[in-house]
């Protein structure tokens, strides 16, 4: 599995597109609380963890099925503590997530400003 | 020469873009690009003059338009690219009503801009990893800030990180 994280708008489904040779036919947007493992690139996990109670849960009772995934996850973890219980839930739901997948993970780039930075 | 420095606020973007444009030589400019609001902003501007002080840059003044500055010969500061966006964005003369096209105009003369001047130092602001679900226009805000980085980062021959005054080179050598 390949993690690509990194801020909004960085490149990060960009980087995989041209790294990968991936399409938008491969790549699975996630929603609210809605993930499909099925496509080769998953994007926007951070989005599926925003509408779910236990995205980390979620992920390791499906581990077989992302191993040989790109994976693409937005860094939401640098700001001000949120003052909604929700978008808090979201913030530490998602970077232990991240942390999770990472340690997974066979590559972990970080996008920045559309240049890849190399983390594992 | 060009540069792209970005990262999280007070890092010491600023004096390391300072550094690099002295480090450059030739005929300095500092592009001076945030319009003020009131005293706060006064407060900044005063601080960042002081800053610069003997460090031989012409201040020219630009809020928009960046070609209108350029020279050449000239090694150019400008910071930030924040400002340069927000004010096309946010259009003060059009009581802040967004203009998508204005920033369009916005960007692509930062990127004739590096690519006119003999040396520039772009310093822009990132803003990308926290966990606020803004309103629309912020999101439009940030998206069109992004666009720009990621278009100067192309071009620039350098492009910095700064965590805290330490670099992350992501792209090309500091060459000074």
């Amino acid at each position: 599995m390949i993690l690509i994280i990194g801020g909004a708008y960085q490149g990060k489904l960009d980087y995989a597109k041209d790294t990968f040779g991936i399409t938008d036919e491969d790549v699975f947007i996630c929603d609210a609380g809605k993930i499909d493992f099925s496509k080769r690139c998953i994007y926007k996990i951070e989005e599926f963890a925003y509408g779910h109670p236990d995205p980390l849960g979620y992920f390791q009772a499906h581990r077989e099925e992302w191993q040989n995934s790109i994976l693409i996850l937005r860094d939401v973890f640098c700001g001000v503590v949120p003052m909604g219980a929700e978008n808090r839930a979201w913030r530490q739901n998602t970077g232990r997530l991240a942390q999770y997948l990472s340690k997974e993970a066979a590559q972990v780039s970080r996008i920045f400003c559309g240049l890849e930075q190399r983390l594992k | 020469m060009t540069y792209f420095i970005s990262g999280g606020a007070k890092n010491g973007k600023s004096t390391l873009a300072q550094a690099l444009a002295v480090a450059l030589g030739g005929k300095r400019f500092y592009v001076a690009t945030m319009i003020s609001t009131g005293e706060e902003d006064d407060d900044r501007i005063r601080r960042h003059i002081a800053d610069r002080d003997g460090m031989g840059f012409e201040t020219v003044e630009c809020f928009k338009n960046i070609m209108s500055v350029a020279d050449p010969d000239g090694t150019f500061l400008v910071d930030n690219v924040t400002s340069l966006i927000q004010n096309a964005l946010f259009p003060v003369e059009k009581n802040y009503e967004m203009d998508l096209e204005a920033a369009d105009r916005c960007a692509d003369g930062l990127i004739q801009f590096a690519g006119t001047v003999r040396h520039a130092v772009f310093v822009s602001d990132y803003i990308y990893s926290d966990a606020e679900r803004y309103s629309e226009s912020t999101e439009m805000y940030r998206k069109c800030l992004a666009d720009i980085d990621r278009r100067l980062a192309k071009v620039c021959d350098t492009v910095i990180e700064v965590s805290a005054g330490q670099l992350t080179i992501h792209k090309g050598d500091l060459c000074i």
